[in-house]
């Protein structure tokens, strides 16, 4: 490749459960305003930004082409705009390969959703099923998660306990980051009290209904310093889907993550990814997802999740420290966060949870039930 | 008369009072007039009311009252009543044309059941005919038999079946020493085969006798596939789900859209003003798309105006808000309230009777609901000041 | 002001599937469908599904009601184990998901790259999903699909009644005349000029002058691109088509200042805005000579006509004096829509991938019975959705335009 490609600046709102007083567009406006102060970043013309790739879904917004909807707020007006309908980090990637391609040379990656505006989000995630079997039969991206999260402990001796150190951990670090949602520490024994609502899924076990947006500018390497003097250079990704029907697929195996990972892997040349990472984000929606998605990811040992929570894994590996979705992150813009904290990270801007030194870091998304399809991004300062 | 696809015209409507569905009709009273042209049409007309259907063939051209005429040539009729032409496609082209009440059309398959020609009598030789086609050699092999047919009554005969080296071959006649022989009246014999009449009854009732080798006899099944009608249902059984999937939403106004909607609460029209370019916008929106900045103020416009433009729409779709068909004609009108200028023009809907004459530069006012609760149908529409 | 094109790697489309476009296809469900069409790819570009490196899946979720469809549709899509993207921009995705497959490429990341398009809007309510776009809280009590007279008023008002209705239906006539011509069609009427008066006339008006006979038809049916890296291309195809540059241009949310009755009181179009762009940064300065043919995507006959203008930078009244000399039918001077376009089939999500795929087939010479005459260097494919979005494709036979680029 000729080129590279830096994250040059983010923007975020403070995530809510209901961000009731503002429709759509004023979540979305604020960030992009933010990336133009930060970066004083234009439109159009020779330097200015003529693509936007945005990130949002047409049934949790309601909207046919939802980003029909924030088409001025993202500033495509006479400019290009591209949707890109699956996890945010997914958009990093495509934005990655505007770069890339020689097609752009500074983009802007948009993503939003708004959770609350739906009476139900897994009335929302029931349509993600085929209409002649998996939707009949009542699936959704909760209960779906709860068939994964039983496969998973059976083979990783995760325990309601482990699970309950994963929240409490996340909450944990939660409290340190002022966009989070859920920021009140809850300790494990409150986490094991919390209802069952999808068994092995407790009520504590699931992230909160989210709403929010995030903006990120995105610079091939002749440009970046004109918007920022601490780029964040994005130096692998790898992506990957697995088959559909949950009776097709080993739900407890990590198919599609350990080749997502893989392939990231072997872009940003990283042998050894129980080592190399500084942190790494993961998006894990659903509290049994921290230690597994670990596991595919080779941060841990491969069923050896429970042992791996005991010993502080957690911790010594830096996962999540903006707390992860456990502390609210919306769908659609999850790994987006994610990847957003490793930049604050890399920058040194992380405040109260800034990990000294941090120099790698691993950002991971996934879009689907139970994790069909995963995306894996590396970010590095140097 | 003139027949296509094997159908005339006149056959049709000779069905049409057996086909009409009287549960169907409820509320219905509707006159349907048909010119049928070209050779072998004519003119036909439908009454349909209390319940009742009365078909009628005209000599002349006169139909006297209808609710909806539909002009096509013969051809086009019939095919598209057998489902051999679509009927969309024959109205978007312009070869069937409707006058009248359109969306009474749409009732039609509510009124009449699918007219369907009456097929052609199958005969036993016409099923012994296809018993080379539907032999299934890996289901014969090692056979070295024969399978009489004696088959009794109108209709009738004797054939033989001869089953070797994994082929079949149909012979007239009876062959001596036959493996198998199937006695059986003609008729019958045909019900068998279009799955009318059942084999265990029948055989049961004495009505089919098998003489022979009683185990070939119960292999001829697999060896012979089944007798297919060309008349027949479709082959292949598909399934239409149909759902209506609806997810409760809530949708926040924010500030922006709040504040004006608020303002038609109070019967006023709020615009919010560009700070740069100093652009109006209607409804207000978060921000200029043209210069990507903030819009924060806000003034009174109207809240009369003129039309810039007005859309009629005579497509009957549904406000996916509410699911309800929306009555046609309306008009989509764009006007630029007195306070507006350039393209600062506001989207809503003209009065009915105005629509005869809408035309650029009308000046139009709003028609409030008595009691406005902050929503696009505060006003009910706007109305030409005359 | 226009930034110069440069691309890291030339991207060539090396494969093309397409299924029948219908009004019914309740033989197949969705994923069944989408494999029709990147079966018929593989074929045509010689592959199996184990060359493909990453699949690019696209449709609109609410004409079907299935949210993120690219899961289920894994199963016709042949991306398990595979990288996989999902990007969808209303009418334009088919054209989107090519942008996308070439951006891939062309980055490096990935070598062959599939992109899918597809739609079965027989399973929904097509101009209920398209109201849908609008803004719950005001236009979508007053918006009807894509349905609007605004054009046609502002040509009859242009040009005349007589002469603009009659173009108009000559227009729709010369497309119906391709689509007869086009095995894949999902309507093809077999108009004929003589009954222009009377379609003019009687055909049922759906919003002012726009007509039913004027506008697109609503199908199932998916399509698929398979493109690759130059090095791959040539190893892998006899007749690599390169796609030498594409623009997307959008506009805001709001339609008042594109419908009116004077074609003057509206904002630029973006079809213009984006030729404009595309022809400076690639030098080139008369396209009616440059292209040899050009799909495009013509929701309605007067769309087609109105916009045809702003894609070869007319000027006047040329569009209605090309269109009345035949200029824009095979064998004309720059055929449009040989393969019939929007108004014969429009399975949406896959709509504008069609223009590409049509125009890569009109290069490679392989368009069957709607190949136009002659040898073609260089076509022209846009795409259309949103609130007037377009995204514009330049296709070329060689690659000898890069010689006097360096």
């Amino acid at each position: 490749m000729a080129n590279r490609a830096a994250i040059c600046a983010v923007a975020q709102i403070p995530f809510e459960s209901n961000l009731w007083q503002q429709r759509v567009q004023g979540m979305v406006f604020p960030v992009v305003k933010s990336i133009m102060e930060q970066t004083g970043v234009s439109f159009g013309g020779e330097k200015g930004i003529q693509n936007v790739v945005t990130c949002s879904d047409d049934v949790f917004d309601a909207r046919t082409i939802s980003d029909n909807g924030v088409t001025d707020e993202v500033g495509a007006h006479y400019q290009g705009e591209e949707k890109v309908a699956m996890d945010g980090v997914n958009a990093i990637a495509y934005a990655l390969a505007c770069i890339l391609s020689g097609h752009d040379d500074v983009t802007m990656v948009v993503a939003h959703c708004k959770e609350s505006q739906s009476e139900d989000r897994n009335m929302c995630t029931n349509l993600a099923f085929d209409p002649f079997y998996c939707r009949p039969v009542g699936l959704d991206y909760l209960n779906l998660a709860a068939m994964q999260a039983r496969a998973y402990m059976d083979v990783s001796g995760i325990t309601d306990k482990h699970l309950a150190k994963v929240v409490e951990l996340s909450r944990k670090n939660a409290a340190e980051n002022p966009l989070a949602i859920a920021r009140e520490p809850v300790s494990a024994e409150e986490v094991m009290k919390s209802p069952m609502i999808c068994d092995p899924i407790r009520d504590l076990h699931v992230y909160p209904v989210s709403d929010g947006a995030i903006a990120m500018l995105i610079a091939n390497e002749d440009r970046c310093r004109e918007f920022t003097d601490k780029p964040v250079w994005i130096t692998g990704f790898g992506n990957c889907m697995d088959s559909y029907f949950p009776g097709d697929r080993n739900l407890a195996s990590n198919f599609s993550l350990k080749r997502a990972a893989e392939r990231a892997y072997i872009m940003a040349g990283v042998t050894n990814p129980e080592k190399e990472f500084d942190m790494a984000e993961v998006h894990s929606s659903y509290a049994y997802q921290l230690p597994m998605w670990c596991e595919g990811l080779g941060l841990c040992g491969e069923g050896n999740g429970g042992e791996w929570i005991d010993g502080g894994g957690m911790e010594k590996k830096n996962v999540n420290p903006s707390g992860g979705p456990l502390g609210g992150f919306p769908i659609m813009v999850g790994g987006l966060a994610g990847a957003a904290e490793a930049v604050l990270q890399l920058r040194g801007e992380a405040g109260k949870r800034q990990i000294y030194g941090a120099k790698k870091a691993l950002a991971h998304g996934t879009t689907g039930a139970a994790g069909q399809h995963h995306a894996v991004m590396i970010l590095e300062n140097k | 008369m003139s027949e296509y696809y094997g159908t005339t015209v006149e056959d049709i409507f000779k069905t049409q009072n057996k086909r009409f569905r009287a549960e169907g009709s409820e509320g219905v009273d509707a006159v349907f007039a048909y010119d049928v042209q070209g050779e072998g049409g004519g003119r036909w007309k439908l009454t349909i009311k209390d319940g009742a259907c009365a078909t009628e063939k005209l000599d002349s051209d006169d139909f006297g009252e209808y609710s909806v005429k539909i002009t096509v040539d013969a051809e086009t009729f019939v095919g598209v009543t057998i489902g051999k032409i679509d009927g969309t496609e024959a109205f978007t082209a312009g070869k069937l044309k409707v006058d009248g009440q359109i969306p009474l059309m749409m009732e039609l398959p509510k009124l009449f059941t699918k007219y369907a020609p009456p097929g052609k009598e199958v005969t036993a030789a016409d099923i012994l005919a296809t018993s080379e086609s539907r032999f299934q050699p890996e289901n014969a092999e090692g056979l070295d038999i024969t399978v009489g047919y004696n088959l009794a009554g109108d209709g009738g005969g004797q054939w033989t079946a001869v089953i070797k080296d994994g082929t079949c071959k149909l012979e007239e006649g009876l062959r001596d020493n036959l493996t198998v022989c199937n006695i059986v009246k003609a008729k019958d014999f045909v019900d068998l085969m279009l799955g009318k009449l059942d084999p265990i009854v029948a055989f049961g009732a004495g009505r089919l006798r098998l003489v022979g080798d009683m185990e070939i006899a119960q292999r001829l099944p697999k060896i012979f596939s089944k007798f297919k009608s060309n008349a027949s249902e479709p082959v292949e059984e598909l399934i239409m789900l149909k759902k209506i999937i609806s997810v409760d939403m809530k949708y926040s106004t924010g500030p922006t859209m709040g504040k004006f909607l608020n303002g038609l609460k109070e019967k006023k029209i709020l615009a919010n003003v560009c700070p740069k370019c100093g652009r109006k916008q209607l409804p207000p929106r978060e921000c200029c798309a043209v210069c990507r900045c903030d819009v924060d103020e806000f003034v009174e416009v109207g809240p009369e105006g003129i039309v810039t433009y007005c859309d009629i729409i005579y497509y009957a779709s549904p406000d996916p808000l509410t699911g309800e068909t929306r009555e046609t004609p309306y008009g989509a009108l764009f006007v630029l309230l007195d306070g507006c200028k350039d393209r600062e023009a506001l989207w809503h809907l003209l009065k009915k009777e105005d629509l005869v004459d809408v035309k650029r530069g009308d000046r139009v006012r709003p028609v409030w609901v008595e009691n406005p609760t902050g929503s696009v149908y505060d006003i009910i529409y706007f109305e030409k000041v005359r | 002001m226009n930034k110069k094109h440069k691309k890291n790697r030339n991207v060539a489309i090396i494969g093309v599937g397409q299924t029948v476009y219908s009004s019914h296809r309740e033989d197949v469900n969705q994923p069944e469908m989408i494999h029709e069409a990147v079966s018929l790819a593989l074929k045509d570009a010689g592959l199996t599904m184990d060359d493909i490196d990453c699949v690019v899946h696209g449709n609109m979720e609410l004409f079907e009601m299935v949210h993120q469809p690219d899961m289920w549709h894994t199963i016709g899509d042949g991306a398990y184990g595979k990288s996989a993207f999902r990007l969808t921009t209303g009418g334009t995705t088919g054209a989107t998901l090519v942008s996308a497959a070439d951006n891939l490429v062309a980055s490096g990341m990935y070598d062959v790259v599939m992109a899918v398009g597809f739609e079965k809007l027989q399973e929904g309510h097509t101009t209920g999903g398209i109201t849908n776009m609008a803004d719950p809280l005001w236009t979508r009590h007053l918006q009807t699909g894509a349905l609007t007279g605004a054009t046609a008023s502002y040509m009859i008002q242009e040009f005349g009644e007589e002469r603009a209705k009659r173009a108009a239906m000559k227009h729709r006539i010369d497309m119906d005349k391709h689509a007869v011509l086009n095995p894949n069609s999902h309507r093809s009427f077999g108009l004929d000029y003589d009954q222009m008066d009377d379609l003019i006339k009687n055909s049922p008006q759906l919003a002012g002058e726009l007509r039913l006979i004027h506008m697109c038809s609503q199908s199932d049916g998916a399509c698929v691109v398979i493109m690759a890296s130059e090095e791959k291309a040539k190893k892998l195809s006899n007749k690599p088509v390169w796609i030498r540059d594409h623009i997307t241009i959008h506009r805001e949310e709001n339609f008042s200042t594109m419908f009116t009755y004077d074609m003057d009181e509206r904002d630029p179009t973006t079809h213009r805005v984006a030729a404009e762009r595309l022809f400076e940064r690639n030098g080139i300065k008369d396209p009616v000579e440059y292209f040899n043919v050009f799909e495009m995507y013509d929701p309605s006959s007067w769309w087609g006509l109105d916009w045809l203008r702003d894609f070869f930078l007319l000027e006047g009244d040329e569009v209605l004096t090309m269109v009345e000399s035949d200029d824009f039918k095979i064998g004309g001077k720059i055929p449009v829509n040989p393969s019939g376009g929007v108004t014969s089939a429009n399975p949406i999500g896959a709509t504008a991938m069609i223009r590409v795929a049509e125009a890569a087939l009109q290069v490679r010479g392989d368009a069957g019975g709607h190949q136009v005459p002659g040898e073609v260097n260089h076509a022209l494919a846009s795409g259309f959705g949103g609130t007037y979005w377009t995204v514009l494709f330049m296709l070329e036979k060689n690659l000898d335009w890069q010689k006097g680029e360096q």
